[in-house]
């Protein structure tokens, strides 16, 4: 049986992640990589070059060729990008954070159900081999009852030749909204309970010089079942760290603790230079896993595993750390029924 | 050393006595064994005592006056909520003070301890003998000398299994010991507090998970520092044994260093089981200790300097504020997690303790 290929597009190339999501978009069995759009025209055809693609000047002419489309921009351009795809009934696989407000990541949740279009928020973290491994070992028993997380996602400044990652307005935050909602969408998933109250602590002392928005943050979330967790989202890894950052999880249970790295399986690289030292990674790349999902929830009309809800969960979430950082109190997360 | 010495033998030697029988007891005094010091055990009770004393060739004494009398520095190695009598009848006999860590089991106790040793002139030591593990130096030194900038965000973890004592040791009597917070990451919150400084906020929740009826077992603190510096404290006691795991990450604002000692064992054991002694490196310990083969024994390093410091009247590493400072932020901690709330430390006027 031979099925159309489902016709795929990009919205934006600014986000880092961009190039990771073409390359997959290109290689994908049963996929038509039709082109990018992007607002700076420049960085646009580089990127449509690099990965053998069309260069669309309009988001709407490339809109009007997809069956669904990956949204890449800047985090304050997420809610207006997918409401246009909304509008040309095209399916949104957004990149997370889904908005840099509540209101704007909601918004876009109604939009979508009403226009009947499938709204997934990028959370490679839950198709991760290592955290599937970690979320079997929950199921199964094997720890036992659960008590707590210890989450670390942290990294180097992603302004590597994206300044807007450091932009309250663009990005929204700084380390906070940048890594929380990986964990905070994790633990959701493996527990399968929502938050209830979040405690928060930042500051501007890593890297100071180069950014306007906090760098460090810790949070502490308590969930529904009584499990509680921490999150460290800090952008602590200094540009001479061997690579980006990381994700690791250490779960607490009655019969022990079983930790999770997500990126462990790395080779060691060095170079001829002095401290030269990478690490470049040989795990499963969880793109895959989740365009691929993203792709078959289309072909099949049915919601994917993760979804915008998902994504406004996480963000009402790092709106409770904000608000935690600003009063230095504890503050209650109402636990919301999805409301679609 | 070998059999009981006569204490007055060698009067210029330090006179040390050890007030316990306990694990720490058995510990200082193992430390202590290759020091030019005399060592004396009091116990109440006398037959723990008296094996403790034989297997270390210590002296003895049959009551704390007797031991006040015979020694010139008094070492406190008892349960936690005793430190505070024993600590200030010690000064008030005018005896130097060694104290294991917690400082005492509240910040009253603490408090009368500090200032118990200012009004006697005697000099005061909290046993914090993390600052005297290699690694721990050597991070502290890298910080010191600015090697990444200033502290941003510290996480430290210190995780093992609950001690194999029985249900109605003093350990898991959370009125005498103050349990995992007072007892365990009370190292961390001193080291957290060393490396970044004074702390201004903490927030704190625990869990009993593997025997919740024996108290805490896993606890994350979240401490804020005056410097705006955050870290991130585990203790555990939830692991498996004989699991005795420590991690440090300081995170400054030009540098990183990262410690775990999980990755940085220089020596590791593939050995088919039955086939040896401790097979599994499990020797049926009943407290995990963190250990690296290396020349210096940290305790031997910690008490060595205690001892240097009282005899030539020099600095410690870690003062008797430092002991105090450490407890309050571990008292923090524990009513953190009982109530939920943040907790803020007021800076609080502190006796200064002769140095």
């Amino acid at each position: 049986m031979t099925a159309q290929p489902v016709r795929l597009g990009l919205l934006s190339a600014a986000h880092v992640h961009a190039d990771g999501y073409l390359d997959v978009l290109a290689a994908m069995p049963g996929v038509a990589l039709v082109g990018l759009w992007d607002d700076d025209e420049g960085r646009g055809s580089a990127a449509a070059a690099r990965h053998r693609t069309a260069f669309f000047p309009t988001e709407g002419a490339l809109l009007e060729q997809l069956d669904g489309v990956v949204v890449a921009s800047v985090n304050s351009e997420h809610r207006r990008l997918t409401e246009l795809a909304a509008e040309a009934r095209v399916h949104v696989l957004c990149e997370k954070p889904l908005a840099t407000r509540v209101a704007d990541a909601r918004a876009m949740v109604a939009t979508c159900t009403t226009a009947g279009i499938t709204l997934m928020t990028a959370f490679p973290m839950r198709f991760s081999p290592v955290l599937l491994e970690l979320q079997r070992a929950l199921r199964d028993g094997t720890l036992g009852d659960l008590a707590c997380f210890e989450g670390v996602n942290t990294g180097q400044l992603p302004d590597h030749d994206r300044p807007w990652f450091t932009d309250p307005v663009l990005a929204g935050g700084g380390a906070i909204i940048d890594h929380v909602v990986h964990l905070a969408d994790a633990y959701r998933w493996l527990l399968g309970s929502e938050v209830v109250e979040v405690v928060a602590v930042a500051n501007r002392i890593l890297q100071r010089h180069r950014a306007g928005v906090e760098t460090g943050g810790l949070i502490s979330l308590r969930f529904a079942d009584g499990v509680f967790a921490t999150i460290d989202c800090s952008w602590s890894k200094p540009p001479g760290y061997p690579t980006w950052g990381g994700l690791r999880i250490e779960a607490v249970g009655s019969a022990g603790v079983i930790a999770a790295d997500a990126f462990r399986q790395r080779l060691d690289l060095y170079g001829s230079a002095e401290a030269d030292v990478s690490w470049p990674a040989w795990g499963s790349d969880a793109n895959v896993a989740m365009i691929g999902e993203f792709v078959t929830a289309i072909r099949k009309g049915r919601a994917p595993t993760v979804t915008g809800l998902d994504g406004l969960r996480a963000l009402e979430i790092v709106d409770a750390a904000y608000r935690s950082i600003e009063t230095g109190e504890p503050v209650p997360l109402e636990i919301q029924r999805p409301d679609a | 050393m070998t059999g009981a010495h006569d204490v007055t033998v060698h009067p210029p030697r330090l006179r040390v006595g050890i007030v316990g029988a306990g694990f720490m007891a058995e510990t200082h005094l193992a430390a202590l064994a290759a020091e030019d010091v005399q060592a004396i055990v009091y116990n109440r009770d006398a037959d723990r005592a008296t094996a403790l004393a034989g297997r270390f060739g210590a002296g003895l004494a049959t009551t704390f006056e007797e031991l006040l009398e015979a020694v010139d520095v008094v070492d406190v190695c008892t349960a936690t909520h005793r430190h505070a009598t024993f600590a200030i009848a010690a000064a008030a006999a005018g005896r130097h003070v060694i104290v294991e860590k917690p400082l005492a089991r509240t910040l009253e106790d603490g408090t009368a301890i500090l200032s118990a040793c200012e009004r006697a002139g005697v000099r005061l030591f909290v046993a914090h003998v993390v600052r005297y593990f290699p690694e721990y130096e050597a991070a502290h030194r890298l910080v010191a000398s600015g090697a990444i900038g200033d502290p941003a965000v510290v996480r430290l973890k210190r995780a093992s299994f609950r001690p194999r004592h029985g249900a109605g040791h003093w350990l898991f009597d959370t009125a005498q010991s103050g349990g995992m917070i007072l007892d365990l990451m009370v190292h961390d919150f001193d080291y957290a507090r060393w490396v970044a400084g004074d702390v201004v906020s903490v927030h704190c929740r625990s869990v009993g998970i593997e025997r919740p009826q024996l108290g805490v077992d896993h606890a994350f603190a979240i401490l804020t520092h005056a410097s705006g510096a955050i870290s991130h404290i585990t203790g555990s006691w939830a692991y498996a044994a004989p699991t005795f795991r420590t991690a440090l990450e300081i995170a400054g604002s030009h540098g990183l260093i990262e410690h775990d000692s999980e990755s940085s064992k220089p020596i590791v054991s593939y050995l088919h089981p039955g086939r040896a002694d401790h097979g599994d490196g499990d020797a049926g310990q009943a407290v995990g200790l963190p250990a690296s083969p290396v020349r210096e024994d940290p305790y031997r390093l910690e008490l060595r300097e205690f001892l240097r410091a009282i005899a030539e009247g020099t600095p410690a590493r870690v003062t008797a504020r430092d002991g105090l400072e450490a407890l309050r932020i571990a008292l923090a901690a524990d009513e953190s997690a009982r109530t939920g709330r943040v907790v803020r430390l007021p800076p609080t006027p502190v006796p200064e303790v002769a140095r």
